[in-house]
């Protein structure tokens, strides 16, 4: 087993998960959001260590890691956007102002030749359609995110390329 | 006969009010009467007043919930389940997470009334995982439940036993579909279940398990309190009580309205929701979530927002989402969109949904790329029409009604679309 244990929070964390649903494995879900939430996402060792340490196997694990769309099976950037890209915000602008962003990551990547600070996938409905169109950034939901305002939006959290 | 125009707030009755989330304000205005009420009554007194009241899931499938909750087997004395459905996630719809904002303890109420009618000790509310807010919201209205003595071994002081507990889910559409949701709830790929059995018999863990949206959950305390003749009495015949309608697309109002069923759609559009954006004209319409048929304007001159109404125009009520096209909007983006969401959300069991939902995303995608071939209409019309009634769940369905409705009703623009690429290529 590579990589670091699980700090004594999340490791008291998953102790309490695996009792607190009717089957260990109810548990899986919110384990692994537990352990993306302190870890960025959800790497091989974590599952060496919930097979070894709290008798998950790893192939109910993996299962789920797979599945879910939400579990990072890769190390995230500093802000990871989901942008809408469904019906509803596509008619209110989505793809314009997704163009627009993903200008600024690739126009940051040539000028610095290092990752950007954001990365950007398109999602499903995010359910918040009388404001779209939407996006998360990490877990800040924004609305009305046009190819007018992103830029304001983005300059909040890092600043953007000139 | 009901009345379809006078407009009653039951799940948006705390709409905008100050600290509308707390208890205290919720006991301020009757909340958790309708539960004691409720405990005084026999489980199947509950279930009899909610066959009376009409009132039908407010998910999507709209089956009659009272005769859903007498499925339950009553002389199996082992474990029952009651399981909210809050992975809100059809698209166009935002009504559960309304509920969440400003009624959540009108939904725990729901659930804990609901399930001592079905003789459940135990429930969950599911809820999508980017709702961050609504969930911690929800939690909290547990968590103040919990410390009012509304839940727990001994329901205010009746020495009825119901808990309840939050689960949240992880990015899969399939999981709005009370088997896939279940799977996901046992901690495994949220992949739905051949039925039957029906989740009432054998649901979580193969135990028997209620399923119901959460504004049909949220519906029940105003029942219980009310009566259910009052609530047949909002909404037509067939559609009883009101439902919360979410608009969106170039509107000048969009939201979430409160409105009783067999409402006008023309009303609602033009009024409520104040028409469309001034330079816009409405094109269509895709009256009840993403899998809805679309509807072209003259099928909306006269259409009523209920069940029948909505059937007889050959689309569904739906989950209530209004989803408004307007005469900017190219139908092969719509249709795109539309498929590329199911192909991504299908969960792969079955052969037709998985490969059908494929080959309308990848024909589409060819169309409109500028690649379209003479011919593509018919196909992507032949490949929907194979997919429908073949599968686990009502995914595959979901997909092909809304390809099909779009390919017949605009056959000619996409057929131009694919004619003129082909000429500049």
């Amino acid at each position: 087993m590579s990589g670091a244990p699980f700090s004594a929070g999340l490791a008291e964390k998953v102790k309490g998960l695996l009792k607190r649903y009717e089957t260990k494995r109810s548990a899986i879900l919110p384990i692994l959001h537990a352990i993306q939430d302190e870890c960025g996402w959800v790497q091989d060792h974590h599952i060496d260590i919930l097979e070894k340490d709290h008798g998950l196997p790893r192939v109910h694990v993996k299962e789920v890691l797979t599945f879910y769309t939400w579990y990072r099976k890769s190390p995230p950037r500093p802000f990871e956007i989901q942008f809408c890209d469904n019906v509803t915000c596509e008619i209110m602008g989505a793809k314009e102002a997704m163009a627009k962003i993903q200008t600024h990551i690739d126009k940051y990547e040539a000028q610095m030749g290092e990752k950007a600070p954001f990365r950007m996938i398109g999602v499903p409905c995010l359910c918040v359609c009388d404001g779209a169109p939407a996006m998360l950034v990490n877990k800040d939901r924004h609305l009305k995110v046009t190819v007018d305002n992103v830029d304001q939006v983005l300059a909040k959290y890092a600043p953007l390329p000139k | 006969m009901g009345d379809s125009l006078t407009k009653v707030k039951i799940t948006t009755a705390f709409e905008g009010m100050p600290d509308a989330r707390s208890l205290k304000t919720y006991m301020s205005k009757g909340g958790y009467s309708a539960l004691k009420k409720a405990l005084a009554m026999k489980p199947e007194q509950i279930i009899d007043e909610v066959k009376q009241s009409g009132l039908r899931g407010r998910g999507g499938a709209g089956f009659p919930t009272g005769m859903k909750w007498s499925f339950v087997p009553k002389d199996d004395k082992g474990a029952k389940y009651l399981i909210c459905n809050n992975d809100e996630g059809e698209p166009g719809t935002f009504k559960d997470r309304y509920i969440a904002e400003w009624n959540p303890h009108m939904l725990v109420e729901g659930m804990i009334i609901s399930g001592y009618a079905i003789g459940a000790t135990k429930g969950y509310i599911y809820t999508r995982v980017e709702f961050f807010d609504e969930i911690r919201w929800l939690e909290t209205a547990i968590r103040e439940a919990y410390d009012a003595g509304f839940l727990g071994d001994n329901v205010a002081g009746t020495g009825v036993k119901f808990h309840l507990d939050h689960y949240t889910g992880a990015g899969a559409y399939i999981c709005g579909e009370e088997t896939g949701l279940l799977s996901s709830l046992e901690g495994k790929k949220g992949q739905p279940k051949l039925k039957p059995p029906f989740p009432a018999v054998s649901g979580y863990l193969g135990r028997p398990t209620i399923v119901n949206n959460t504004e049909t959950l949220a519906t029940v305390p105003w029942i219980i309190t009310n009566g259910g003749a009052a609530h047949k009495a909002i909404g037509t015949e067939k559609s009883a009580g009101t439902k919360l309608f979410c608009i969106s697309g170039r509107v000048r109002k969009p939201g979430v309205y409160e409105l009783p069923l067999g409402y006008p759609f023309k009303k609602f559009l033009e009024e409520d929701a104040g028409g469309m954006l001034p330079g816009y004209k409405l094109k269509a319409c895709i009256p009840g979530g993403l899998s809805a048929p679309i509807l072209l304007p003259q099928e909306l001159e006269t259409l009523t927002l209920d069940y029948e109404g909505l059937a007889g125009a050959g689309s569904m009520l739906g989950s209530g989402a209004v989803m408004i096209i307007d005469d900017k909007q190219s139908m092969v983006d719509i249709l795109r969109n539309t498929v590329d969401f199911f192909h991504h959300e299908s969960c792969g069991q079955c052969t037709p949904c998985r490969e059908g939902t494929g080959w309308l995303a990848n024909i589409m995608g060819g169309v409109a790329s500028g690649k379209g071939r003479t011919g593509d209409v018919d196909k992507m019309h032949s490949v929907a029409k194979h997919m429908g009634g073949r599968t686990i769940c009502a995914l595959s369905d979901a997909a092909a009604m809304p390809t099909m409705s779009i390919v017949k009703k605009f056959e000619h623009e996409l057929t131009a679309y694919i004619e003129k690429a082909g000429k500049h290529a």
